[in-house]
């Protein structure tokens, strides 16, 4: 028998004949190929194409010198006087928000006297047209040049928000940004400084080194010319250390897309499964007519390979749709919490084409193995057995439990264990060997309960619900694949929901500790987890002198980089975080007996996500480069922190200013004076500050404002959770479509009995009930196991903080009540075409 | 006068400097040294150029550039930060390498800066990056790095200082003002390492030091000069300029001076000396500029006659930058008698104007 | 008043665009107590007759009287509670469901009827077809002479006023088939059904006390004895 009229009687007929159901297949691979794609595409865009804003405009350097608190500037002039040909670009790394149309862009200085001579390579990289002519206006300290893709005009007068001041500037030239991502505003080094309140340092040098020597040498020649706080590092570094940061986010996403995959696999598994016990007798005919094992084993595949390569067409589009919604929610997210940056363009390039049909007929095919392997051992001679197969499927269920056990245990092991590289490897590994323990435990599961419920859920629901339920444990198979699938979605989404259900709960429980005082300050310029724009120090006293005012707490918060990794370095007041607050420690010590050791001392206190990361505990030394020193700081203890996943290092602000001496704080935390009300603290302390463009909040606004921010954070990974039980949803419709199918000439013969149609339609739906319920009770227990994994395993290790375990009962109830509505749903459409098969014509068929 | 009037120009277009508040170059200054050797912040304009025609222990010549060049943009008290520009640094570094044929050249402009350029006397040091002058005591080290060659030489002046002009100002044009104190150390023997594509030389020779400060010498009239510097074989030097006018006549502010074997020098006026092209002219394909590179000196009092010719006819600086016009400067060789003499020498000369007439006024 | 009539009965499939005459103006009435064996080669209209006797599809043309009701009159409502009250159904294949024990077999008509406690019935109906104490037996574990004798039982659950049997003995060999047939024609005397049987055999139209013989949808003979 020529091998394709096989393929077509056994796969391509069937599937023909069933166009709902098949479409119900491609469709659920479609949308899990689709999720993996988009959240891909989004990543790629959102975090994956990352560019520091820092390579804005930064050319084609090797090297770049870069200082807590900014580089020194006569560095620069002995740069440039070592005799070697190294081309010396200084820099001044800014934001501004351009306050009419609210852009926040980086504002670059550079020195762009060297940039004229066309003779002399450019420093910056920066191609201004008519630089030459423009530069007359160098000694006005409001010229700007601007990337095109402003779209203002030489002479046009724009209005920069920095700091905590808003000026205008004058244009007096553009520059190419390729369509906007080079964009910029590019100021002269002076008037960059002058705008920022930089004067004394810069914050970046950038050498582009000769070719000969390696890398290695320069930085070492360059290191011994330099005060020991800088440090000379690759340029494009940053760039490089937060792309590793943001790849552990992606990674978490990444990892929650293959969720929905899990889930089509199920499905399609069933599918196959489900198509090898119905055309059992097909086989065992074409068998008998000569076709080999491995025919049927690869014309079985090929039906897999249909609905991937179906499911994958069907998702190319949907997952470049989706991403385009993802990439809104991704990139807030690391806006918000981990780096400034701008998402690239999304990019269905050959290779995400390629990966998505790979993933999808790979995916599909896999799944499809167990059955159509199961296909090609059907004997020839069992061409005409029919209806038996059911019942040696049951068999098993008691060996699966057993191995349920062990995997349950190996999965409880592999959850002790440590991280791997940064990567809770371990962690990961322990939830895909619960879903699988949990998969291998469903159909003992199933019969349990089944045999438990079975009479008296005939007594309390009526025959329908017998017949449902003995229908449902009579293909145990398939039910416990439905049961499977639907339960892996509902686990996940019980799981993420309560970790992030508990972690909601501990940061509010954590904001109200950690924000004691009643008003808030900061400047209005574009703040950002790696942005730190600074409040006028003369403002800063005016509120300190206020009669309204009890105290201040002056933070400032740097930019660092510690061991390749970005981090917050922040100073506080002792004094006042003595009186006012109450610190919470790992080590349980009272906020005074840790503040005492930090007094007069080179000693810090850092958060716990830091700790983590960087796997440093209390009593050990760290050593900080500061201004033009690096000096060892002892960790006094670590402290609870959710507000950044970078990390942050606390130090008393006295020993600060020696390293640094920058007096201007990026935020001010204060207290109203007693028998004066927050209200009239806050006129007064607007009233002060009028003319200055700082936001003032109070405790309650930040509180809402983080919750805000949070809840946005995690809106993707619900949308994520959403399509999982979508798939899973749509799964139990199609099942249930060729369970009526299967069991249509029952169905006829219930109408011969006496059934009314209303019956026959109460019947299906009862089985999508029951379904609903076993996946609900198996999702929700697989479900709270994930969740304590989630918390404790896996959150702890990637982003390193302590959760307090909570049940967020309200949302979990509606959305189990909204997934199980809707499977109960999905029954609906399988009954009515159970109501449609016209009885007679089923019974006599024989 | 050498190039660096062009310099000033492009530089007065770029940048809207007021010359109001700097001081001229008048009859009657008082020079002192090494004081005077260094920066002069009341005179809007100043540079300092180093030329020089070297040889390495094989025979390969060289011919060397170097220039540095400081123009005041204001003295606006209110400029407080080092980033300020108060004067722009520009240099010009060229190497001629005379017997394989290379000509390179290279150009920075700079602001001060923190260090970046400057001319500071406390340190002896006049620089822009890594070129530059380190005076210690009579003797100077000059030292210039390009991505391509290097120089690094140690200058020992045999002769004190020259004053070009009368009375302390080498006149320009017509006007009191339009002049220049002008100082050259007119025999520097040069000592030390050219690298040139990796290789070194150890090389020896004769160098020219022009040392200039002004305030506002152009006339509009005036289409482009040449300019040339003579070392001849008997301990004398000449330096010679004239003046070329837009109507095609030749400046009577032309002039020269020249240095005898004991340092003394002797002022030549325009009507002093012939300065003359001959036929042979070097065509740029890059300018179109049509250049004379072979010329012809008469002085009469002094009973000089020479030819002057290149053995590197390419020496064109052409940036395309507007900071300074295109311009041929270069090594030279200068062959003929002093009486019935024989007598030869080594020299720089520049030419300026050749493409289109350089623009003087503002 | 006869409890099954058939007034110039004709039924039309359409299969494949193409009209079939499964029934051509039957006429016939049934009594309860009746015996009828309906005999005739395979595609002479038997199921057909026996469909539309128990009300599971509508002549063409001409009348079905179930109990004097028109069959056509009905909606599918009454039609099923016509099903659930006076109509068993008996197959070749005995149709049981297999995810059900003997007993839900037996009392399925009547759970569907909406009754909540059908033991007792079942258990009398399964003592009637000689099967006490295999109730709770699944009925793959049944030989298929006890398959068809639930059957039977399941037919006669709600008493049905007419049995309607398709080839009852058509899986069975002669000797249960015979027993089957002694089964059928007992149940039909005791308890006064009017009892249709489509069969081949001619030993199981012996027995019977009415024979129709049909060929091509038309009545070619009725024997009564």
């Amino acid at each position: 028998m020529p091998r394709f009229s096989l393929f077509y009687r056994l796969i391509c007929r069937p599937l023909w004949a069933e166009p709902a159901r098949t479409a119900l297949a491609a469709l659920a691979i479609a949308l899990g190929v689709a999720v993996v794609l988009a959240i891909d595409l989004a990543g790629n865009a959102a975090t994956g194409s990352f560019h520091s804003s820092l390579e804005t405009l930064a050319g084609d350097n090797d090297l770049e010198i870069v200082a807590t608190g900014g580089v020194p500037e006569r560095v620069v002039g002995a740069l440039a006087a070592m005799p070697y040909a190294l081309r010396i670009s200084p820099r001044i790394d800014g934001y501004a928000v351009l306050t009419d149309t609210r852009q926040s862009v980086p504002l670059i200085g550079l020195d762009l006297v060297a940039n004229v001579s066309e003779l002399s390579t450019r420093p910056s990289g920066v191609d201004i047209a008519n630089l030459q002519d423009s530069l007359k206006y160098l000694s006005d300290y409001d010229t700007v040049w601007l990337g095109e893709s402003f779209k203002r005009g030489i002479g046009d007068r724009v209005p920069l928000l920095i700091n905590d001041h808003l000026a205008e500037y004058t244009v007096r030239g553009v520059f190419p940004d390729s369509n906007g991502s080079a964009a910029a505003i590019v100021m002269d080094i002076a008037t960059a400084q002058r705008a920022l309140g930089r004067l004394g340092t810069i914050d970046r040098v950038l050498v582009k080194i000769p070719q000969e020597m390696t890398l290695d040498t320069w930085q070492q020649r360059l290191s011994a010319i330099l005060p020991a706080g800088t440090e000379v590092r690759l340029a494009g570094t940053s760039t490089a250390e937060n792309r590793k940061m943001l790849a552990a986010f992606r990674w978490n996403l990444r990892l929650l897309s293959y969720i929905a995959l899990v889930v089509g696999a199920f499905l399609i598994y069933n599918t196959i499964s489900v198509s090898v016990v119905r055309r059992r007798a097909d086989i065992g005919i074409v068998r008998a007519l000569g076709a080999s094992r491995a025919a049927v084993l690869i014309a079985f595949l090929g039906e897999a390979f249909c609905f991937g390569l179906l499911g994958t067409v069907l998702g190319l589009p949907v997952g470049r749709l989706m991403a385009s919604v993802a990439i809104k929610l991704m990139s807030a997210t690391v806006e918000s919490l981990y780096v400034s940056s701008r998402p690239g363009p999304l990019d269905l390039d050959a290779g995400a084409v390629i990966l998505a049909f790979i993933i999808g007929i790979g995916v599909s095919v896999a799944s499809a193995y167990s059955p159509a392997r199961e296909a090609s051992l059907v004997a020839p001679v069992e061409a005409m057995a029919r209806g038996r197969r059911e019942y040696l499927a049951a068999v098993h269920k008691l060996r699966d439990l057993l191995w349920a056990f062990a995997l349950g245990f190996a999965a409880l092991a592999a959850s002790r264990a440590p991280a791997v590289g940064g990567k809770p490897l371990l962690g990961y590994l322990a939830t895909l060997l619960l879903i699988l323990a949990s998969a291998l435990a469903i159909p003992a599961f199933v019969a349990g309960a089944m045999h438990l419920a079975g009479r008296s859920l005939g007594k309390l629901f009526g025959v329908e619900a017998l017949l449902a339920s003995r229908s449902l444990s009579a293909s145990l198979r398939r039910t416990s694949v439905l049961v499977g699938a639907l339960s892996t979605a509902i686990a996940m989404m019980t799981a993420v929901g309560i970790m992030v259900g508990s972690f909601r709960q501990t940061v509010l429980l954590w904001m109200e500790d950690q924000l004691p005082a009643d008003l808030y300050m900061r400047p209005a310029g574009n703040v950002g987890p790696d942005r730190h724009p600074t409040i006028s120090t003369d403002l800063v006293e005016t509120i300190a002198h206020l009669p309204a005012v009890a105290a201040i707490d002056r933070l400032r918060e740097y930019e660092i980089s510690y061991d390749g990794m970005p981090a917050g370095l922040a100073s506080i007041e002792l004094n006042v975080l003595r009186s006012y607050h109450n610190v919470d420690f790992l080590s349980g010590r009272s906020t005074n007996a840790v503040l005492a050791d930090l007094r007069g001392q080179n000693a810090v206190i850092v958060s716990e996500p830091f700790a983590n990361k960087h796997q440093v505990r209390a009593g050990h030394s760290i050593t900080l480069s500061m201004g033009e020193t690096r000096s060892g700081f002892r960790i006094a203890d670590i402290y609870y922190d959710y507000s950044s996943e970078r990390g942050t290092i606390l130090i008393d602000r006295e020993t600060l200013l020696r390293y640094l001496p920058d007096p201007a704080p990026s935020n001010l935390a204060i207290y109203v004076a007693p028998g004066t009300s927050i209200a009239d603290a806050r006129a007064t302390i607007e009233h002060a500050a009028a003319g200055r463009r700082v936001l003032l909040f109070t405790n309650r606004d930040l509180r809402g404002e983080a919750l805000r921010i949070f809840d946005r954070t995690f809106a993707i990974t619900y949308a994520l959770e959403a399509v999982a039980v979508i798939i899973a949803v749509m799964g139990v419709a199609g099942s249930l479509l060729a369970l009526v199918i299967d069991r249509r000439r029952e169905l006829a013969l219930l109408r011969f009995l006496g059934a009314a149609s209303a019956q026959i339609r109460k019947l299906i739906v009862a089985e999508a009930a029951l379904l609903g319920m076993l996946a609900t009770a198996a999702g929700v227990a697989l479900g709270f196991t994930l969740s304590l994994i989630l918390v404790f395993v896996i959150n702890k290790q990637s982003f390193g903080w302590t959760i307090r375990f909570h049940w967020p009962v309200a949302v979990l109830v509606g959305a189990l009540s909204v997934v199980y509505l809707a499977t109960v749903l999905a029954g609906l459409y399988p009954a009515n075409v159970a109501v449609r098969l016209r009885p007679i014509e089923v019974v006599h068929e024989e | 006068m050498r190039n660096s009037l062009a310099f000033l120009t492009g530089l007065l277009l770029l940048f809207p400097v007021s010359s109001q508040e700097f001081r001229l170059a008048l009859p009657g200054y008082h020079y002192e040294f090494p004081r005077d050797h260094f920066s002069h912040p009341d005179f809007q304009t100043e540079w300092w150029y180093y030329t020089g025609n070297v040889r390495a222990a094989g025979g390969h010549r060289f011919g060397f550039e170097l220039t540095f060049f400081r123009q005041a943009l204001d003295r606006n008290p209110s400029k407080t930060s080092v980033w300020d520009v108060r004067d722009l640094y520009l240099a010009h570094l060229a190497l001629s390498d005379l017997d394989a044929r290379g000509f390179y050249y290279a150009e920075r402009l700079n602001r001060s800066g923190p260090g970046i350029a400057g001319v500071r006397q406390n340190d002896g040091r006049i620089w822009n990056g890594n070129w530059r002058i380190d005076w210690k005591g009579n003797e100077q080290t000059l030292q210039a790095i390009d991505n391509r060659f290097t120089i690094e030489l140690d200058l020992r002046a045999e002769k004190p200082p020259i004053i070009h002009g009368e009375n302390g100002v080498s006149q320009k044009a017509d006007g009191p003002g339009r002049a220049s104190h002008y100082i050259s150390l007119t025999r520097l023997a040069a000592k030390g390492q050219i690298t040139l594509g990796g290789k070194p030389f150890e090389v020896s020779g004769l160098a020219w030091m022009d040392h200039e400060f002004f305030t506002h010498q152009l006339d509009a009239d005036q289409a482009g000069w040449d300019w040339l510097s003579v070392q001849l074989e008997d301990d004398t030097e000449l330096m010679l300029f004239r003046i070329r006018r837009k109507d095609g006549s030749i400046d009577p502010y032309s002039s020269g001076t020249f240095i005898d074997a004991q340092g003394r020098s002797m002022h030549l006026r325009d009507s002093d000396f012939v300065l003359r092209p001959l036929n042979d002219r070097w065509k740029s394909k890059a300018t179109n500029a049509d250049y004379p590179i072979h010329w012809r000196i008469t002085i009469p009092k002094l009973r000089m006659d020479f030819e002057i010719q290149t053995s590197l006819p390419s020496q064109e600086l052409t940036g395309g930058s507007r900071l300074a016009p295109n311009y041929w400067e270069g090594s030279v060789q200068i062959n003929g008698r002093k009486g019935e003499a024989p007598l030869a020498g080594v020299g720089y000369l520049e030419m300026t104007g050749y493409d289109r007439p350089v623009e003087m006024g503002r | 008043m006869p409890a099954l009539s058939f007034h110039h009965v004709t039924k039309d499939y359409i299969t494949d665009d193409q009209r079939v005459r499964a029934l051509d103006s039957v006429s016939l009435d049934i009594a309860s107590g009746e015996f009828v064996a309906l005999v005739g080669r395979s595609g002479c209209g038997k199921s057909t007759l026996l469909n539309l006797a128990g009300a599971m599809d509508f002549p063409t043309a001409g009348e079905v009287l179930v109990g004097g009701v028109a069959t056509s009159s009905l909606k599918d409502s009454a039609l099923t509670k016509l099903r659930r009250e006076k109509v068993g159904f008996i197959f070749q294949s005995f149709q049981l469901l297999h995810t059900l024990t003997v007993f839900e077999n037996v009392e399925l008509p009547l759970l569907l009827a909406g009754q909540r406690n059908a033991r007792a019935s079942a258990a009398e109906r399964l003592a009637l077809v000689e099967l006490e104490g295999l109730g709770e037996r699944y009925p793959h574990q049944l030989s298929g002479g006890q398959m068809q004798r639930v059957a039977i039982a399941r037919a006669l659950i709600h008493r049905p006023s007419i049995l309607l049997a398709d080839e009852p003995t058509g899986n069975l060999d002669t000797a249960t088939g015979n027993v089957i047939l002694q089964l059928l024609l007992g149940v039909t005397r005791e308890q006064h059904t009017a009892t249709i049987m489509a069969t081949h055999s001619v030993e199981a139209a012996a027995l019977a006390n009415v024979v129709v013989r049909l060929r091509d949808g038309r009545i070619q003979e009725i024997e009564r004895r």
